[in-house]
């Protein structure tokens, strides 16, 4: 038997297993992890085994019940998972896939004795092993020992240490700190200044900090290793960053395979991580990077990860090798020959695969979502999401890399550099931020060098010579419509476009097609050539156009091929159904032939961002796995490597490709598929029904019609209007006289936005004047064709939303939770409870009396959440999604009804009742939190408001609400103060409202320390408080930077521009000194009651289990 | 059947690929402006492309890359012109009859580039054909059992291929089956060559059946003499400690009486001489002593062929270009299988089961691939 003993079956009774998860998505650490889970999952419960997974994050996939598994929703600490040990009493434990939050957790467990207590086995890996790939000393020795070479480095852990090593090194220096994930606490310093400010925070979250020889410029380059019990070993690819060391490689634009080392410098890295992986007796998967210097063979170690990490993930999109599964096997026991690759299912598991294509990955960033944060790109990870491409060339990838992370379609030729002057764009090559590559691009565009570019950025010249390649095509191009389209109009129609791409060759065309440009782009540079014409066209309208180039192809009968991914580059037929689509290649790997006319397209995600993440993901798998069950043909469209949705076993067919609009019909004219569903994949391909719909593609669910009305304002306005429904007054304006008119009318605050919303872009709440002024000029000007939408903002609301799925308007089930905050948090911020506790009965059914109006009023059919305001029992509804929400999973998992699942039967036309659920049946409540990833990012202001900006949520389930809540925010880092609090409390009724939870906090019996007015109004109730001020001693500031305090509230008084810049430098300096910091009044009186049930809670013998 | 594809460059001059079974590719002329034939072959290493050029196991064959970009690291040229000790090279020249690529990278920036791949296969005189959707061709090659090809231009003329001895008497408009023809004349060397350290301790004698550098490189590394032997020699008298019998091109069965002398003069009346077989000369061993060799239905041409070692119950990434095959029933009773392919259980090596005699399908000198299986020369020397 392959299977380790201890894990075989006793007396028929399954061995268990923990496998830890990685909770909520933070920046370093995101989807990929449950991608890595659930292919474990899968891998264990084959094997016989009882799979006890602890993971708070409820949107996961791995989260899903199942029927060897069980399901504990709890924070990844060693506590919580003592508890589930001792109720459990498993077998063994699993650390590796739930990247470093997991593997800390194991660590500690070892190290207190609790895994030999209770004689719980570590599987893979085992923690010698992790030690010396987590701590930068043992790291170093076991280096030497074995011969690798390591940059100079030394472990400080002072200041006058740091300066001391520093000097001896030579500056630039890098700081990294040990014990971090996604290099928390690291940077870049040129001088001694530099370096103290950076030491000084990295200090702060790691009692070790290392400094070390800068590599500036050398290229980073890392290989993913493969390693059994028995010391057979493969790479299984090597990766290398467009953008040279200096860059976080999470931040970096990532090739696979490696594209500029030979054949020398390949082998001599991958004998190298062979002999490291031997060395640490690795069992299962781990990554090791290197900087290679680009001027000779000389190189260094630079890291080891010692689990499955986002390079596995994306290794395993990039290769077809799916390994995490695989080390699954692994680490309980199978050899790599004892396997077969399940995605070729021909293929040994001991193989390197051989790529004939290359992937590109490129992370998206949301940096303007944060107030006040550094754009520049460095050690410290920023990116919240990544896209990768496929394609046979370098211009293709990334070309359609560009695409798949930004939505609008115009990649690499977006004109963000276009107005700016040759000095800032400079600047943006030496000092990178997320938009390098768009002035790379246009540096080329106005015909400078490559040498120029390269002594800018130290980016490798072969990358450049493409990117060189694709401006000089764009001008070319764009020179010869110049010629030719002088002569026309101011109009330009379909046909024109038709027209003036019939005058350039046939092979010219497929030559654009194969170095990546889309019809859209191509339209768009045809447009930018018409100099009569003066006004800029919408996304819709060249999407239009763009229909005249795929006329001519279609004539030309010049289309994309379909190229399996197989590992194997062709070399044995493999089974593989993980496909992309490419112009630079003239044969079809799959035919049509077989399709059985019944298929299914799922139209994924896309990238993961700040409003669009895991919880999209999981409503795609659940769709994807539903219509596979139903025999149909089920297809995935999506384009992000750390989904679940990604991963093989989920669909028929993978497509990983753009969710363009072109990029769809090519699918779909390739598949001729029964249906496309748009709506359960968020925003960005509900985006895409409304084109899709113009060219008479079926989509399943909600009509085009009801979408549009759901989310153009007016319609939406209009129709509630006409169904009697009350909305907050509001108005659509197209000029600056129009808003002051309205708010003449209604008074401040009032709610800005722009017409169209993806979760909650430039979205602001203006107090008075001069913030109504400051957000105005954030967003373009105001015109008719950019009109902003008005509203008037209700303050000291209650913030309702319903989910529920809808058939031909009549609603098939509804139900309703609660937001802990008032109205003016965004939802993806706010912390949702359900069932809801603290609502009225009556409310309650006027929310679902509305909602049984709207959805007859807009005929929904399909899955919808609509939010709603609530003062007393009035009810106001501000906002209706046609399409599967970011609750979904929560609210199907605590309510044990899947919402996606009855949402696919709407959508697949089954015949289905109405769903009634009682309440009362629900033995738990589940309150649902978001997770902010401000840490990372150096310079936000860490507060919330209608502008979304948390990076992930869970969800977390208690017998009552108090102990949900407690779950919940111990699972997003707000953690129980043992050195200090300081309060800066708001307004004068907030103070008032404090007090309900004052007792709760002087019971904590740690000194409080609270700001001159909040601390006034204390002293005068009792309590005893340190004073605290803003720029005289003690001030506030200190006291954190001191170290005194572990908790920081600060509420706002409101959210006026000077209010919150007042507050801002707390806020900020709590989030980086590693306080749990609340902002929202609502929030903290929450959190502080339930103190009441703190001992109830930490004192349970049993956990909860979904 | 044409797929367009892009070149960094501005002079774009057609090609064509005809195929023996009637398909005809289009592409881009690249390298030299000549017409050739050759027996169609793949590597599916994404590196390692001047290796595979100029490795004579591909004499007389058309190459192609599966992997979608060639050319991006230019041809490392050491300064001093000495090929022999720059890695990058496995002979003096250019093997191949010509290459398929997909897209051919024409610049190079890599530090160790001496030249870039077209104008290096300029100056050797080698054609070659772009913008091919080598996938499909691979897939093609892989189908058929025997598929030949021609690489031509609208101007290319008909001429007598002259590079390589056995293709003397052909035109470049024939398709000539290199298997059908002893190729060591066209590739062993022609006198006997001493090379290594002239105080080195221990002396390997080299039959040439067609070496890669890197086997030299290796033993010469591990401080051995070695002395580069004809094919033709007659083998008695050698002065040394062991024999080395090297990788090459071509069938084993068809090598004139090199299998003879080596049974009779190496193999026969050696009872202590360490022996070591690479690839061909796996194969010739084997024939050899008494077992039998077969045409694979597709050959090995690849990086990532995982071979599993026997008495180790352990498993190792190889470099592998083969297409004959040691079969596994005739392998005589006091020789034991050592490693066998992984993937379709292939004889990959053998061991004497009393004497120092070893011989590998696969290559322990890597160059291109995983250097994973070297300790076989590590091994062999030691046995010395």
């Amino acid at each position: 038997m392959p299977i380790l003993d201890f894990l075989l079956a006793k007396q028929g009774r399954k061995q268990k297993v923990i496998l830890l998860g990685s909770g909520a998505l933070s920046i370093g650490q995101a989807g990929e992890f449950d991608y890595s889970g659930s292919q474990a999952v899968k891998a264990l419960e084959e094997e016989n085994l009882k799979v006890i997974i602890i993971n708070p994050n409820i949107a996961s996939v791995q989260t899903n019940k199942g029927k060897n598994r069980k399901i504990y929703l709890y924070p990844i600490t060693p506590f919580w998972v003592t508890k589930v040990i001792q109720t459990e009493k498993p077998a063994a434990i699993i650390s590796s896939f739930g990247g470093q939050t997991s593997l800390n957790c194991v660590i500690q467990l070892d190290k207190s004795g609790v895994l030999r207590k209770y004689n719980v086995k570590v599987l893979g890996t085992q923690i010698k092993s992790l030690d010396i790939s987590e701590n930068r000393e043992l790291f170093s020795q076991h280096m030497k020992c074995i011969n690798a070479p390591i940059a100079n480095s030394y472990a400080v852990s002072n200041m006058t240490e740091a300066l001391k090593k520093a000097k001896n090194i030579g500056y630039p220096v890098i700081v990294r700190s040990a014990f971090a994930l996604g290099g928390l606490g690291s940077g870049f310093a040129q001088n001694s200044t530099e370096l103290k400010k950076i030491v000084q925070s990295a200090l702060m979250n790691s009692p070790q900090v290392l400094i070390e020889k800068s590599l500036h410029g050398w290229k980073e380059i890392e290989y993913e290793v493969m390693r059994d019990k028995t010391g057979n070993t493969i790479t299984i690819c090597n990766m290398e960053n467009f953008d040279p060391m200096g860059i976080h490689t999470g931040d970096s634009i990532v090739i696979a395979p490696c594209q500029t080392i030979n054949n020398i410098e390949n082998n001599m890295l991958r004998d190298m991580a062979l002999q490291i992986a031997q060395s640490l007796n690795i069992v299962g998967e781990c990554n090791v990077q290197y900087a290679l210097n680009p001027i000779d063979y000389k190189f260094f170690v630079i890291e080891i990860n010692a689990r499955l990490s986002r390079s596995s993930a994306l290794a395993s999109k990039a290769t077809g090798y799916p390994i995490a599964y695989i080390a699954a096997k692994i680490v309980i026991g199978f050899e790599l020959l004892e396997l077969k690759n399940p995605v070729t299912k021909t293929t040994s598991a001991f193989y390197e695969p051989s790529l004939d294509y290359v992937t590109l990955k490129i992370p998206r960033w949301d940096l303007n979502k944060f107030t006040g944060v550094s754009k520049n790109l460095g050690t410290q990870m920023k990116s919240v999401g990544e896209v990768m491409a496929i394609g046979k060339n370098f211009c293709e990838v990334i070309q359609k890399a560009l695409r798949m992370v930004n939505e609008n379609e115009s990649g690499i030729t977006t004109n963000i550099f276009f107005a700016a002057n040759d000095a800032q764009i400079d600047k943006e090559l030496l000092s990178p931020t997320n938009l390098r590559i768009f002035a790379i691009y246009e540096t080329f565009r106005r015909g400078r060098s490559i040498d120029y570019v390269h002594n800018k950025t130290k980016i490798d010249k072969w990358f450049l010579s493409h990117i060189l390649y694709i401006a000089t095509t764009e001008k070319k191009l764009k020179n010869f419509f110049i010629a030719s389209t002088r002569n026309l109009k101011t109009k330009i129609t379909m046909h024109d476009v038709y027209q003036s791409y019939c005058n350039i060759s046939k092979d010219y065309l497929i030559h654009l097609k194969s170095i990546g440009f889309s019809d859209f782009q191509l339209t768009k540079l045809l447009i930018s050539t018409c100099l009569n014409i003066k006004y800029s066209f919408s996304i819709k309208t060249i999407r239009k156009l763009s229909l005249g180039i795929r006329k001519l192809r279609i004539k030309l009968g010049i289309f994309p091929v379909v190229k399996q991914i197989d590992t194997t580059s062709a070399e044995y037929p493999t089974k593989s159904n993980y496909l992309y689509l490419t112009y630079d290649g003239i044969h079809n790997d799959i035919s049509n032939k077989n399709n059985k006319g019944n298929g299914v397209i799922t139209l994924g995600s896309g990238s993961y961002r700040i409003g669009s993440s895991l919880e999209f993901d999981w409503c795609s798998v659940m769709t994807s796995k539903y219509f596979k069950n139903k025999k149909n043909d089920s297809i995935i469209i999506n384009c992000n490597p750390e989904t679940v949705s990604t991963d093989y076993s989920i669909s028929d067919r993978l497509y990983f490709e753009e969710l363009s609009f072109e990029r769809v019909l090519d699918i779909i004219d390739i598949e001729q598929p029964k249906g496309i569903v748009a709506c359960m994949g968020g925003q960005n391909p509900n985006n895409l029904i409304s084109p899709l719909n113009k060219v008479k593609v079926h989509i399943l669910g909600h009509s085009n019609k009801t979408v549009e009305n759901a989310e153009d304002r007016t319609k939406f306005s209009a129709i509630l209007d006409k169904l009697n429904i009350n909305q907050p007054e509001w108005t659509s304006a197209t000029s600056y006289d129009e808003v002051t008119k309205f708010i003449e009318k209604v008074g401040f605050p009032v709610l800005i936005r722009p017409s169209f919303v993806l979760s909650g872009t430039l979205m602001n709440v203006a107090h008075d004047q001069k913030s109504l002024d400051h957000y105005l000029s954030l967003t373009k000007n105001i015109s008719v064709d950019y009109p902003i939408v008005i509203s008037k903002f209700i303050i000291d609301a209650k913030e309702i939303e319903c989910d529920g799925v809808a058939k031909n308007g009549e609603v098939i089930i509804s139900l309703v939770s609660e937001h802990i905050e008032n109205a003016g948090v965004h939802s993806g911020d706010a912390t949702m409870v359900f069932p809801p506790q603290k609502i009225y009965t009556r409310t309650v059914n006027i929310i679902k009396d509305t909602v049984r109006k709207i959805v007859k009023g807009f005929n929904l059919n399909g899955p919808f959440n609509i939010q709603f305001i609530a003062k007393n029992n009035d009810i106001k509804v501000i906002e209706c999604n046609a399409r599967a929400s970011r609750s979904f999973p929560f609210i199907s998992k605590v309510s044990n009804i899947n919402l996606a699942e009855i949402a696919c039967k709407v959508m697949n036309n089954e015949h289905i009742n109405k769903i009634i659920l009682d309440e009362s049946e629900i033995q738990h409540v589940g309150v649902k939190a978001s997770m902010f990833s401000f840490q990372r990012l150096d310079g936000a202001d860490p507060i919330v408001g209608v502008e979304m900006a948390s990076t992930g949520e869970v969800g977390c389930l208690g017998k009552n609400f108090n102990h949900a809540m407690l779950l919940a925010m111990e699972a997003t880092k707000i953690i129980k103060p043992t050195k200090g609090i300081l309060l800066s409390t708001g307004r004068d009724k907030d103070k008032i409202k404090f007090m309900e939870v004052m007792d709760n906090i002087y019971k904590l019996n740690i000194p409080i320390y609270a700001t001159k007015g909040s601390a006034k109004y204390l002293e005068s109730k009792g309590y005893k408080i340190n004073i605290v001020h803003w720029n005289r001693k003690p001030r506030a500031v200190d006291i954190i930077l001191n170290g005194q305090v572990d908790f920081v509230i600060n509420i706002s008084k409101n959210l006026s521009v000077n209010e919150l810049y007042n507050n801002a430098s707390i806020r900020k300096t709590a989030v980086k000194c590693g306080c749990s910091v609340l902002t929202n009044l609502e929030k903290v009186i929450a959190y502080f009651n339930a103190y009441s049930s703190y001992n109830e809670l930490y004192s349970i013998n049993r956990c909860l289990s979904l | 059947m044409v797929k367009h594809s892009y070149r960094l460059t501005r002079n774009v001059k057609k090609a064509y690929l005809q195929l023996s079974n009637g398909i005809k590719f289009s592409g881009i002329a690249i390298g030299a402006n000549k017409q050739v034939t050759g027996e169609m072959v793949f590597n599916t290493g994404m590196l390692g492309y001047s290796e595979a050029m100029t490795d004579p196991s591909y004499l007389g064959q058309i190459l192609v890359f599966s992997f979608c970009m060639i050319g991006n690291y230019g041809i490392p040229i050491p300064k001093n012109g000495n090929l022999f000790m720059s890695k990058g090279h496995e002979s003096s020249s250019i093997k191949t009859q010509g290459i398929v690529v997909s897209n051919l990278y024409d610049e190079a920036y890599h530090h160790d580039r001496g030249v870039s791949l077209e104008s290096w296969m300029k100056s050797q005189d080698v054609p070659g054909i772009a913008g091919v959707d080598t996938r499909y061709l691979v897939q093609l090659v892989r189908k058929s059992k025997n598929l030949f090809g021609k690489i031509f231009t609208d101007d290319s003329v008909i001429q007598t291929h002259n590079k390589f001895y056995f293709l003397n008497k052909f035109n470049s408009n024939e398709y000539v089956d290199p298997s059908k023809y002893n190729l060591m004349p066209s590739i062993s060397t022609k006198s006997k060559i001493i090379m290594g350290n002239k105080y080195a301790k221990r002396k390997v004698a080299v039959v040439d059946c067609g070496i890669k550098w890197n086997i030299l490189r290796m033993l010469i590394d591990r401080n051995c003499k070695v002395e580069l032997l004809p094919w033709d020699n007659n083998f008695a008298h050698i002065d040394c400690d062991g024999w080395l019998i090297s990788n090459g091109p071509g069938d084993p069965k068809n090598t004139g009486d090199l299998v003879k002398r080596i049974r009779n003069n190496i193999l026969n009346v050696n009872k202590t001489k360490p022996i070591l077989g690479i690839c061909l000369g796996h194969q010739l061993l084997a024939l050899a002593t008494g077992a039998d060799t077969k045409r694979l239905a597709h050959g090995h041409r690849s990086h990532n062929q995982p071979v599993f070692s026997l008495p180790e119950k352990k498993a190792y990434m190889s470099s592998q270009n083969h297409r004959y095959s040691v079969e596994r029933h005739s392998i005589q009773p006091d020789w034991n299988l050592w490693f066998e392919n992984a993937n379709d259980h292939s004889v990959e090596g053998l061991i004497h089961k009393t004497k120092p005699f070893i011989s590998v399908q696969f290559h322990p000198e890597a160059s291109s691939g995983p250097n994973d299986t070297s300790w076989i020369i590590d091994y062999f020397v030691k046995l010395l």
